[in-house]
């Protein structure tokens, strides 16, 4: 019984999960279904990274959006130079690059400052990376090629699937393979949880926190530049702030929906949150709402989670 | 660090070493005099030999005081923070044209509806989030702008679709110069509320609740209840804020409302000096003409365009560029802003001594941006 009810978060939300999918098969908005659970794997990869941030220290990560959208800019400027893998690699390392600047720019001068503080220097991350995006690259949207062309080889309940949406789907299978490994199975992950846990006591166990801090960080940028790269080029094309402005709200609901502590519960988050938006931006019911009623959806799950079940869906009670 | 001193104190100090110093001089009046007139000049008469264009944008300079000082009462007395202000300012800003556009009212009507709408915004927003704070309270009123931009101003009733909604100058005030005054008089009123607001018994338990909540809360304030005030309140001089803008710039466009407003907003109040009126106006004044300054002196356009290898930065991106930096520096090394560095200034032009080492009563300190 008390194994019930220490898993009852995980229930409730993988009822919500299937109670959406079975009304949505139902009511015939399979597209929105599909379309949501692929973008919601791209906002779960970005609240991966938010929550191993908010684990590690205590940081709302307002720039993880825009490590994602530097990774995509170096992806555009390499991919006309050399193949499309080595580009890929490069924006990875542009983003974890850009990760442990701010990590040791911004984020460790102001180490004993309070969280607020540190989330208003984020977001002056977010602004100033979206403002020399501007600056260098002009404020136009630019195309990108996805890495793999194939649009219809695959289909999912009658709904056409490319392969760049499974290749992020297949990515995000693995990465949550590796870092479930990562922290439960190998000592260096550990220790990140227990820099989290017991700062104090971590230390005292001869573990440097504060470099711990400079890998989380490394980390959380490569999830989000592997948003970036594998989610801005299905859409298209992406301008300066792509994914602030697209990504960052969604996957800030996704890590919050799983208690800001929770890898599994952010990625389940972030499903939920890609499927209430496709369903508000497809589903004729919102028709009459101004504008996309994906984002007020969206905003209203947020606020919902906030005032009902603070500590999210699989999050402990503090 | 003491949350509410005498503001003679520092003077009081000062006189340690001093002995006994019994005010200015008279060259020290007439020194002072001389700097009050030539801010007098600078503020009310300059402005008079300028063109019309110029003229807009001290207005909007003027009126981004009044949304700095919105924000200031959210970040800088309770301590939260809005990363959705836009949507307040920009919400009011089409309620005023609306009203007096498409309803043909007069232009005191939009104002006050503005300002009725800032102010109910805040209270439903507030009333519902009022137990999420901190941390989650940014990501509320971030979440909140970008449905403000989505949704609400693409209502095309409201907001005139594409083309915008026009707001004409409002009669008697139909010059730039004659507006720009009216705006300097708004800003004069929300500075006087904004100072009486501290003194009433509200005011203080505000600064304690700042402080420390739990202890406020157990010498009796009611914390929710004044953390909403003052939330309504910051919301209504936003609404005013916007209202201004809009009839300054005769017309509102749904694009002008985005995310970068927003952070500008933030970097301006935290740089300008947080609970520094003085600091915050001039923060405010100062990124709201960093474009204009630029095309007006082109010796700060060359400077900044000699950074090598980057190309020319135009006045629009100017401070966006400028502002995160700022925002970091003022962070990392001022945290009282521009509010501190002009504190020994200020004193001075108060008649006392010229003390670079006052900080004033109410220091601000990297730990009072908080949750």
């Amino acid at each position: 019984m008390d194994r019930i009810r220490e898993h009852r978060g995980a229930v409730v939300a993988v009822a919500i999960v299937v109670g959406l999918v079975l009304v949505l098969v139902l009511a015939g908005e399979k597209e929105a279904l599909v379309i949501g659970v692929i973008a919601g794997s791209a906002y779960g990869l970005l609240a991966l990274g938010l929550v191993l941030i908010y684990k590690s220290s205590g940081v709302f990560n307002f720039a993880q959006g825009e490590f994602g959208t530097i990774a995509i800019y170096v992806l555009y400027l390499l991919h006309f130079r050399v193949p499309y893998g080595f580009a890929v690699v490069g924006a990875l390392i542009a983003a974890v690059a850009m990760g442990v600047l701010t990590e040791r720019l911004v984020v460790r001068p102001l180490f004993h400052a309070p969280r607020v503080t540190l989330l208003v220097a984020t977001a002056g991350v977010a602004l100033f990376a979206t403002s020399v995006e501007i600056w260098f690259g002009e404020a136009t949207a630019r195309p990108i090629d996805r890495a793999l062309p194939t649009l219809d080889r695959f289909s999912v309940l009658g709904v056409q699937i490319s392969d760049q949406r499974l290749l992020l789907l297949a990515v995000l299978a693995v990465l949550a393979a590796l870092l479930a490994l990562f922290f439960n199975k190998t000592n260096l992950g550990l220790a990140i949880l227990g820099a989290s846990q017991e700062p104090t006591a971590t230390e005292l166990m001869g573990i440097s926190v504060r470099r711990l801090s400079t890998l989380v960080w490394a980390i959380a940028a490569l999830l989000g530049g592997l948003a970036g790269v594998l989610a801005i080029p299905e859409g298209g094309g992406f301008a300066p702030g792509a994914l602030t402005v697209a990504f960052l709200i969604p996957a800030f609901t996704a890590a919050v929906l799983g208690g800001m502590t929770s890898l599994p519960g952010a990625f389940l988050g972030g499903v939920i949150v890609g499927i209430v938006e496709a369903v508000g931006t497809s589903a004729s019911v919102f028709d009459g709402i101004p504008g996309s009623a994906g984002t007020l959806l969206v905003f209203i799950v947020l606020l919902a989670v906030l005032t009902v079940r603070p500590q999210g869906l699989l999050g402990r009670r503090s | 660090m003491t949350a509410v001193a005498d503001p003679t104190q520092g003077a009081a100090d000062v006189g340690d070493d001093a002995r006994q110093w019994s005010g200015p001089s008279p060259v020290g009046w007439l020194a002072r005099g001389i700097v009050w007139l030539a801010l007098a000049w600078l503020v009310l008469v300059f402005p008079l030999g300028r063109q019309a264009f110029e003229v807009q944008q001290y207005s909007e300079a003027v009126i981004f005081g009044i949304i700095g000082l919105s924000l200031n009462v959210l970040l800088g007395y309770v301590g939260q923070i809005s990363l959705g202000h836009q949507a307040f300012v920009g919400i009011g800003a089409f309620a005023a044209a609306y009203v007096v556009s498409e309803q043909s009212q007069s232009f005191w009507l939009g104002v006050a509806v503005a300002v009725a709408i800032g102010g109910l915004q805040a209270l439903v927003l507030g009333g519902v989030s009022l137990r999420i704070t901190g941390l989650y309270f940014a990501l509320v009123t971030l979440a909140y702008g970008l449905v403000a931009e989505r949704n609400i101003f693409q209502i095309e009733e409201f907001t005139g679709g594409g083309q915008g909604q026009p707001a004409p100058k409002p009669e008697g005030f139909s010059t730039d110069w004659r507006y720009y005054y009216l705006c300097l008089a708004f800003l004069v009123i929300v500075m006087w509320i904004d100072w009486r607001m501290m003194k009433t018994k509200g005011g203080r338990a505000l600064l304690a609740l700042r402080e420390n909540p739990r202890v406020a809360a157990t010498f009796g304030v009611n914390v929710k209840a004044l953390t909403l005030a003052a939330f309504v309140i910051s919301g209504a001089f936003a609404g005013l804020g916007g209202a201004l803008l809009a009839f300054n710039d005769t017309f509102v466009s749904p694009e002008t409302w985005s995310f970068n407003l927003a952070l500008i907003f933030v970097i301006m109040t935290v740089v300008g000096g947080l609970r520094s009126r003085v600091g915050v106006v001039i923060g405010s004044a100062f990124f709201a003409l960093i474009g204009y300054l630029l095309d007006r002196f082109p010796v700060l356009q060359d400077a900044l365009n000699a950074i090598p290898g980057a190309p020319d930065l135009s006045a629009e991106i100017a401070p966006l560029v400028i502002g995160p930096l700022l925002l970091l520096l003022t962070l990392t090394f001022f945290p009282g802003g521009i509010g501190q560095q002009i504190r020994p200034l200020q004193g001075w032009l108060a008649g006392r001594r010229f003390d670079l080492k006052d900080r004033g009563p109410k220091e601000v300190q990297i730990t009072d941006v908080r949750a």
